[in-house]
């Protein structure tokens, strides 16, 4: 019980307050309680004489070790849905087409009553784009002409910029004029539509609406390639690395204490490293990837006992290599601060996992590029 | 205290009835009405409406619909030149493909993904506190006594963070609704929230 509490006192009190924080405690004391409780009995299966419930910690020398780091894979997940390729818009203008070949004509006077004036605007604009669909261009499934249904080499007709214009003219109720003809008869008859709406239309010129048109897929942060924002490359999947002291970029990382888990770790990492207003979840309790380096010569080590996790213990440790479990996590809100950043580090960078490549050394990218998604 | 009793009202007032059907199922109601009067008239059975060629009173909106369902100008057959036939089809065809390799690639990643995922926890089973595997300990000539002095039992103390890490208790407490946040085609007006504080 006093387990319990302390852990959830240090949890609240410290900077590593985390929404499982409760969730966290209950594990810390259960395991801490269930090891405690199972160390005692084995050691006085042992040493009767020596009844202690602590288990004896004995650092007089030098411990081989390697260093056993945990390090949170923070992730902003994509915010768009990726680019289409000219192949996927292409095919989907010819669809749209095919189906105007083959629907059910449009049956006016199921929507529009006769003689009113939605009535009369939706004959306009018939009139104007031949067809019920706004955003296949000038061209209708019915007639002499129904069988020319591709569109030229070169047209801009499937591009989303030319949809979404087609779709914002057709709101605002302005005339079809640059709307592509199928044929040269067609532009004809389209200049010359356009041109008749134009001039009834001259006398109400101020009562035009300007629709909302949605944001640039491209932000600010491209334009000024803002690295540091995570408002950038919205279709890809990036990824948080920092730079250390030795000049590396890495994911943040650092060692895994006394007898905390992985997850624990993590989420205390992400508050030491990236300060407290960043809105993360750590996926799983288990590690995504694994990063095993050996030194060129041992490392001497001082590993002091670290303040706010129970049962850790200064440590002199000899350390043949590294290795590194990384945590997959994703980031929903907030922003990186690195003021009060306890490993040094003082640059960070959004990537995508191309970018990635190029920061990180060949080793290390060997060692995450299978966990990273493609997008 | 008891409700006043409508008794009398739903004797004496036409007006007053209980009506919990919506308005839409009106006619439905109406034609039910009168199939009943017409089968109660002499019979328990059912009369043979056709012959007498009055069917149910339909709903008018039921024959709106059915009214504009109905086209001269359907259905309209795909009729393909030779050519055309022909274009279509490798159109398909590579559409097929496309999509093919689409699926190949996510798999494939997923796959890799996993592998990946797995080999880092047949690492982590393998370690103990120290971060030594039974080979490097071997290697390095740590006793079994020098390593499980550092912090445990004999034995107990390998694959610890494995084992806590394979607990799969409450790992959907606490997933954050951004989560459910789905793709779309443009962005948010105001971009990224990074005025989030905790």
């Amino acid at each position: 019980m006093k387990a319990a509490e302390s852990a959830a006192r240090r949890l609240a009190s410290g900077n590593g307050i985390t929404r499982d924080s409760v969730y966290l405690s209950y594990r810390i004391s259960h395991q801490q309680r269930s090891a405690s409780t199972a160390t005692a009995a084995a050691e006085t299966l042992q040493n009767p004489a020596h009844d202690t419930s602590i288990p004896p910690i004995i650092s007089t020398d030098h411990q081989k070790a390697y260093r056993l780091l945990a390090s949170p894979l923070l992730s902003r997940p994509p915010q768009l849905t990726r680019e289409l390729t000219s192949f996927e818009k292409s095919y989907y203008l010819y669809q749209k087409r095919l189906n105007e070949r083959s629907a059910l004509p449009f049956s006016r006077y199921f929507y529009y009553k006769k003689g009113t004036p939605s009535d009369v605007e939706w004959k306009r604009k018939v009139a104007a784009r031949k067809t019920a669909a706004r955003d296949i261009g000038v061209y209708s499934g019915y007639g002499k002409e129904a069988w020319n249904d591709e569109v030229l080499v070169g047209s801009k007709l499937g591009e989303p910029d030319s949809i979404v214009e087609n779709l914002a003219r057709d709101a605002e109720g302005r005339m079809i004029t640059n709307a592509e003809p199928v044929g040269d008869k067609e532009a004809v008859d389209g200049t010359a539509i356009g041109g008749d709406a134009r001039a009834k239309e001259g006398t109400k010129k101020e009562l035009e609406l300007q629709v909302e048109r949605p944001m640039p897929r491209r932000t600010e942060a491209d334009e000024r390639n803002d690295l540091m924002n995570p408002n950038r490359r919205l279709d890809r999947t990036l990824y948080l690395l920092v730079k250390r002291q030795d000049g590396t970029w890495r994911f943040p990382e650092d060692r895994v204490y006394g007898r905390e888990n992985l997850r624990e770790a993590t989420s205390r990492i992400i508050a030491a490293a990236l300060g407290p207003n960043i809105h993360t979840w750590t996926v799983a309790n288990h590690p995504v990837a694994y990063y095993g380096s050996s030194f060129k010569a041992p490392d001497m080590t001082k590993v002091p006992k670290h303040p706010d996790i129970k049962h850790s213990v200064s440590l002199e440790l000899e350390e043949y290599g590294e290795k590194v479990f990384f945590m997959k996590g994703r980031v929903m809100a907030g922003q990186v601060d690195l003021k009060e950043n306890q490993y040094g580090n003082r640059e960070w960078a959004w990537l995508s996992k191309d970018e990635v490549q190029e920061k990180v050394t060949e080793e290390y990218w060997r060692a995450i590029r299978n966990s990273l998604a493609e997008r | 205290m008891k409700a006043p009793s409508t008794a009398l009202l739903r004797t004496f007032s036409p007006l007053w009835s209980a009506q919990t059907l919506p308005w839409t199922a009106r006619g439905c109601l109406l034609a039910r009405q009168i199939q009943v009067q017409q089968a109660n008239s002499f019979s328990t059975s059912q009369p043979q409406l056709a012959r007498k060629r009055q069917g149910p009173k339909k709903d008018p909106k039921i024959t709106q619909i059915r009214y504009h369902l109905q086209h001269p100008l359907t259905p309209r057959p795909l009729r393909f030149s030779r050519n055309r036939a022909l274009r279509h089809w490798t159109i398909h065809r590579a559409w097929q493909l496309y999509q093919y390799n689409l699926r190949r690639d996510r798999e494939l990643e997923l796959e890799r993904q996993y592998n990946s995922m797995r080999y880092a926890c047949e690492q982590l089973r393998l370690i103990d506190n120290n971060g030594l595997t039974f080979e490097e300990r071997e290697r390095l000539g740590v006793s079994h006594e020098e390593a499980s002095a550092s912090g445990g039992t004999k034995g107990k103390e390998e694959g610890r963070l494995y084992r806590i890490a394979m607990q799969k208790k409450g790992i959907w407490e606490g997933v954050p609704i951004e989560y459910a946040r789905i793709q779309t085609e443009t962005p948010a007006r105001d971009g990224w929230n990074s005025s989030w504080t905790r």
